[in-house]
């Protein structure tokens, strides 16, 4: 386990190298530069501003050259300055990932809460009404975008029920009950949708188990159905569903662009979304680095979890 | 004072009267009448009742907290409120005193000699005076940290002499009438020298509200400047709101339905399709106002290289005949602006002092001459591509609703949305046959002919590559002028030669519409952003 | 099919029947029929591949279904609701919604399968042949997979699409752009599972039959392996499908479609936006077309799995 755990992180690394080359490779191809987002539209650079700038913030280095100079400062923690705002580049992440990650974490709640219970029992009623009734709704949750869902809770609990704002964040270390209500309409968005994949998930899962020796086992030991489907089958069922989740928690920290937009939420897809707009270069740089970080930890903290509680997964 | 110098005779002289001189430039004598008294009163009086906090919506964030490295392009960004420059603006966008309350032009309108408000300090107390004034002066001409956009406000500022604590000098190159209007904000804006090491973290102004916080795309806070020298016609201090929360929410929906749901008290850029029902439908609840027009969206021509450039010779200009025959003024103005817009022959509009009521359009609708020109210039193969910029919905729109008209009147076009920094590759490498853009207002036409109609501008030179002597030679005249009447002739001649020529089409003049709650009281929307306007905007609003 | 079998270009190797390209084909055939039995009984690929053949139906006759050019305005006839002529209204410029519809659908579908086409063309050969060759290059090629993979969410889609769009191109060459950009962003996916599959094929005895008698790896690989891991691959592509054109529809929403007067459904559902309060049916009419689209796609995908892959299916 130790062995395939020190294996696994070594393999971190080059991923996260893929992942950064891929991301400096972009911003190279991109047509349009960030000087000529800097000097704006009104007055047309002159071309010893732009070499001058182009020096200032080191782009007239070959890319392999830049490359090496930024991946050498964030091994030191320097993710440098946002060409845009020049403010630390660490600061604006720090500002719009903890948004982002409190979304992602309460719609991924939400959708558990929803999900397991709906799924367990669309599986133990299978084949009935029902059932087909879960199947039907977490199918049609699972077609529906997004956006579209958004905009019409939008319609529904803002502007004719009055109910929920419209849009907006804050932070639920500043006003716990305020924040809840602003996190409510995206938090339904992000759920909705994650709710009907776990719902599926779960179900099928149950399923799975239900087939297997020691239900039968137990039955015949003469445990009571209702204990049987607690304590042996649901909660093996739950091991897949759980882990699942995690990893689509950590998708979605960049998945959440499009509902960002719609609630004006200030997290770090819109953040890395309006840079790649302004070919503000650190920031994307380093916002996809750390959200692929996050991702990559995930995963293998999910890898082990799930190893942990089910041993029977071979190590390879 | 100096040899060459002398008090505002120099308008008597030239046969100007004092009146006009006041409209063109902005004069000295209203400061008076004003009420401002020039100095910071030790016990500042406050309106009793007036104050509240005032949560806006804006369309934009700021991109930075560095006035001079970023032109705050939206001017009604809450943070726009912590800075001010020279000179204030009017309800009719005139120039008024603010840093500077008294101003001597010379004869050859290269030295202008500017006397300092006494007692006025930034936010942390330090003073505005001729020093820190240089400073600033110095730091927005540095190309490393100045933008481009504030920085060719002053371009003509050879040098700043500092005469005495409260009096500067600014030696300029070239004659220029056009100074005072430049120097109001924005662009150039004023920063405490304190600020410059932390500038881009928190910035010190000099405006009616001081910076608090900036969360980016979330929060804006500042808080009222108790410091500040205007004071309403009572002689209580203003501005008279304690704090102003403002939150950028880019979509147009997403902001009204805020106004709507109590979010937010004020919001700009009301959406056109929702503006015309919602002041019948919620009128009894919000109040709206149409903010003078702040902008002129034109269909700008590549003569650089291409089918409608000049090197394709009488054909390129035939192009561009049949292309300006093609375009429905009114069913852009239907389709697009919900019939708010106004339709425009030149780009200055009803409501600015510069409006030319007699200029004509020269090429109307007319889709079958359209047709027959194309034919005979032999176009209709030529490929061709509009560009369009996605930040503003009515630019894209224009381009989409243009580029169906130029479709059917037989031009073989199509039509690509790109962001500013893939436009502006574009045309360097002259990519483009004709951009789908607007231009917001500046006091003085001169910053608008001057950076886009002639043809020494880098500006022209990157984007309509317009060239044309006479009109060189009418905007040169223009500036080296004080007299408005005279000024606007000269204009007025510059745009019958672009409504000939055509390196652009005027198309509309950009609407805005604002709406607030009923609680928001005092205010009046101004031109230029709710902030730079004496005695207007958010400086007299208040909650109830 | 019985083991030992030496006509039809199969070859006995020991006991161990190695299956041919055609063995494939023909057993692929008898599945297919077997397929479309299944397909009856169950109910969700059923009603999906009815919803399936009525859109493929109504896209192909999108001509004759409706006279409206999607993109000419009509000066006249802003904003119409609902009527004889316009059976879903017109939009901002005139235009027929209905027409937009079908014709932005057509677009939609065709550019989500093609690209989920190229997705596979090359993400299955990259998987198969580093789950085969194992060791170095299986390494390298994977971790490279990873790396894509590991951009969270829609944010690789959305910067190759970026990038895409930018080298804008007209028309038909432009839809190829976009096909060829989402193909890449979804072909990592093809290829770990594709891989995955192989490296479970791989411990099947035909497999070291075949290296016994010293067959061509790559020939191994492509024509042996490949047809054994087809139907995985095959049941994902479709609900990928469904997802891919989410996708498309998101990033339009967000103004990375292909610019307009193109008629696309995530665009127009974003211009719709507008006039939500006025004219709330015009965001309508696309938002349930894409619900169409993809819950027919998912659907008859659920169902493929069920039949394709029973071991996943109730029992």
């Amino acid at each position: 386990m130790l062995i395939y755990t020190i294996n696994r992180i070594l393999h971190m690394i080059p991923v996260l190298f893929v992942l950064t080359v891929v991301v400096f490779l972009f911003m190279q191809m991109l047509p349009g530069d960030v000087i000529d987002t800097l000097i704006g539209d009104e007055e047309a650079e002159d071309p010893e501003t732009r070499a001058l700038l182009m020096k200032e913030y080191g782009l007239d280095q070959p890319i392999y050259v830049q490359y090496g100079v930024w991946i050498g400062k964030v091994f030191q923690g320097d993710f440098g300055k946002s060409l845009i705002t020049r403010r630390p580049v660490s600061l604006e992440l720090f500002e719009s990932i903890p948004a982002t990650v409190y979304l992602a974490i309460v719609g991924i709640s939400l959708s558990i809460l929803i999900a397991v219970p709906l799924g367990s029992i669309a599986a133990v009623k299978r084949n009935t009404p029902t059932d087909y009734a879960a199947q039907v709704t977490s199918l049609i949750g699972i077609s529906i975008p997004e956006f579209w869902f958004a905009i019409m809770c939008v319609l529904l609990f803002s502007l004719y029920l009055g109910w929920l704002p419209s849009s907006g964040y804050m932070s639920p270390f500043e006003d716990f009950g305020q924040s809840i209500k602003y996190l409510i309409l995206p938090a339904a968005a992000v759920g909705f949708r994650q709710a009907a994949y776990t719902t599926r998930l779960t179900r099928s899962s149950m399923l799975d188990e239900m087939n297997k020796e020691y239900v039968d086992t137990a039955r015949s030991l003469g445990f009571s159905e209702k204990k049987v489907i607690y304590k042996y089958i649901l909660r093996n069922a739950m091991i897949p569903t759980i882990t699942i989740s995690g990893l689509q928690l950590a998708n979605l920290l960049g998945g959440t662009v499009v509902l960002e937009t719609i609630f004006a939420w200030p997290g770090i897809g819109q953040a890395i979304y309006l840079a790649i707009i302004d070919r503000d270069y650190p920031l994307i740089q380093a916002g996809i680095l750390v959200l692929g970080i996050i991702v990559v930890v995930v995963n293998l903290l999910v890898d082990l979890l799930y190893r942990v509680l089910n041993p029977r997964v071979a190590l390879n | 004072m100096s040899q060459d110098e002398d008090k505002s005779e120099v308008t008597e002289q030239s046969g100007q009267s004092r009146r006009q001189f006041m409209a063109t430039t902005g004069a000295v004598a209203g400061a008076a009448a004003l009420g401002v008294s020039g100095t910071a009163e030790a016990a500042r009086k406050r309106h009793p009742k007036r104050g509240g906090t005032l949560r806006f919506s804006t369309r934009s964030d700021s991109r930075g907290l560095d006035g001079h490295r970023n032109y705050y392009y939206y001017v009604s960004h809450p943070l726009a409120a912590t800075s001010m420059g020279m000179f204030d603006l009017d309800l009719k966008m005139n120039p008024k005193p603010g840093i500077a309350v008294e101003h001597t032009v010379s004869k050859d309108m290269k030295t202008y000699t500017f006397k300092l408000r006494q007692g006025a300090t930034f936010h942390d107390g330090s003073p505005i005076d001729a020093n820190s004034v240089k400073w600033n002066f110095d730091r927005i001409q540095n190309p490393k940290i100045g933008h481009s956009f504030t920085r060719s406000s002053i371009k003509d500022v050879n040098r700043v002499e500092i005469v005495d604590n409260s009096t500067i000098r600014c030696h300029l190159d070239n004659p220029s009438g056009v100074l005072i209007p430049s120097l109001t904000y924005y662009p150039v804006q004023f920063m405490s020298p304190n600020s410059a090491a932390n500038a881009d973290n928190h910035p010190i102004g000099a405006g009616p509200f001081k910076f608090v916080s900036w969360k980016k795309y979330d929060k804006t806070i500042v808080e009222r400047n108790e410091n500040w020298w205007e004071t309403d016609d009572q002689g209580n201090a203003l501005p008279y709101l304690d704090k102003i929360i403002g939150s950028p929410k880019k979509e147009d929906r997403v902001r009204l339905t805020a106004l709507r749901t109590g979010e937010v008290d004020l919001i700009e850029n009301m959406a056109y399709t929702d503006a015309v029902g919602f002041k019948k439908k919620y009128g009894d609840k919000f109040n709206t106002w149409d903010v003078p027009q702040v902008g002129t969206g034109y269909l700008g021509f590549n003569l650089k290289s291409g089918p409608f450039s000049y090197s394709n010779g009488a054909k390129g200009k035939m192009m561009r005949q049949a292309a300006a025959h093609a375009i429905n003024h009114e069913a852009i103005h239907q389709a697009v602006f919900s019939g708010l817009s106004e339709k425009a022959r030149g780009f200055y509009s009803k409501a600015s002092p510069w409006f030319m009521p007699e200029l004509e359009r020269k090429y109307e609708y007319d889709p079958d001459k359209a047709r027959f020109l194309l034919k005979k210039s032999g176009g209709m193969d030529e490929k061709l591509v509009l560009t369009s910029r996605d930040a503003y919905a009515y630019m894209h729109q224009t381009g989409e609703i243009s580029h169906a008209m130029l479709t059917e009147a037989g031009f073989n076009i199509s039509h690509e949305i790109h962001p500013y920094a893939v436009l502006k590759s574009k045309w360097k490498k002259g990519e483009y046959s004709i951009d789908s853009t607007a231009n917001s207002y500046r006091p003085d036409p001169d910053r608008w002919f001057s950076a886009n109609v002639i043809s020494t501008s880098s500006n022209t030179k990157l984007r309509t590559g317009f060239n044309n002597p006479k009109a060189d030679k009418l905007i040169i005249e223009a500036k080296a002028t004080l007299e408005m009447s005279k000024r606007k002739e000269l204009y007025q001649a510059v745009e019958e030669i672009v409504n000939e020529e055509l390196p652009m089409i005027y198309t509309h003049f950009i609407p805005l519409t604002c709406a607030a709650t009923q609680n928001l009281m005092g205010y009046e929307p101004a031109f230029n952003g709710p902030y730079s306007t004496q005695r207007a905007g958010i400086r007299t609003a208040y909650m109830a | 099919m019985s083991q030992i079998h030496l006509d039809g270009g199969g070859r006995k190797v020991g006991e161990i029947h190695v299956p041919t390209f055609n063995e494939h084909f023909l057993r692929y055939k008898v599945a297919f029929i077997d397929a479309v039995q299944e397909l009856y009984k169950s109910k969700t690929a059923f009603i999906g591949g009815v919803m399936l053949v009525s859109l493929v139906i109504v896209l192909l006759g999108t001509p004759w279904l409706t006279e409206y050019d999607p993109t000419k305005p009509n000066y006249t006839a802003f904003l119409n609701p609902p009527n004889a002529e316009h059976i879903m209204g017109t939009d901002r410029y005139g235009r027929d919604i209905f027409s937009r519809v079908l014709w932005g659908g057509r677009r939609l579908v065709a550019i989500a399968l093609a690209a989920v086409v190229f997705g596979m063309a090359i993400g299955i050969p990259y998987g198969v042949l580093s789950g085969y060759y194992g060791g170095l290059a299986d390494s390298v090629s994977m971790r490279v997979v990873d790396g894509l993979l590991a951009f969270p969410g829609i944010l690789l889609y959305l910067l190759i699409v970026t990038l895409a769009r930018e080298y804008h191109l007209e028309g038909f060459w432009n839809d190829l752009i976009l096909v060829f950009a989402l193909g890449f962003a979804f072909f990592p996916e093809v290829a770990r599972l594709s891989r995955s599959s192989v490296l479970i094929e791989k411990q099947k005895e035909y497999v070291e039959a075949s290296n016994t008698v010293g067959e061509a790896s790559l020939y191994i690989a492509m024509r042996q392996i490949l047809p054994n891991c087809m139907s995985p691959l095959i049941v994902n592509a479709t609900v990928r499908l469904g997802y891919v054109i989410l996708i498309i529809a998101a990033l339009s929403f967000l103004g990375l479609g292909t610019p307009p007067p193109t008629p696309d459904w995530g665009s127009d559902l974003s211009s719709a936006r507008e006039h939500m309060e006025t004219h709330p049916l015009l965001a309508v009419f696309p938002g349930l077309a894409i619900c169409y689209t993809v819950l027919a796609f998912n659907l008859f995908g659920d169902g493929l799995r069920d039949i394709l892959d029973p071991r996943l299916s109730d029992r």
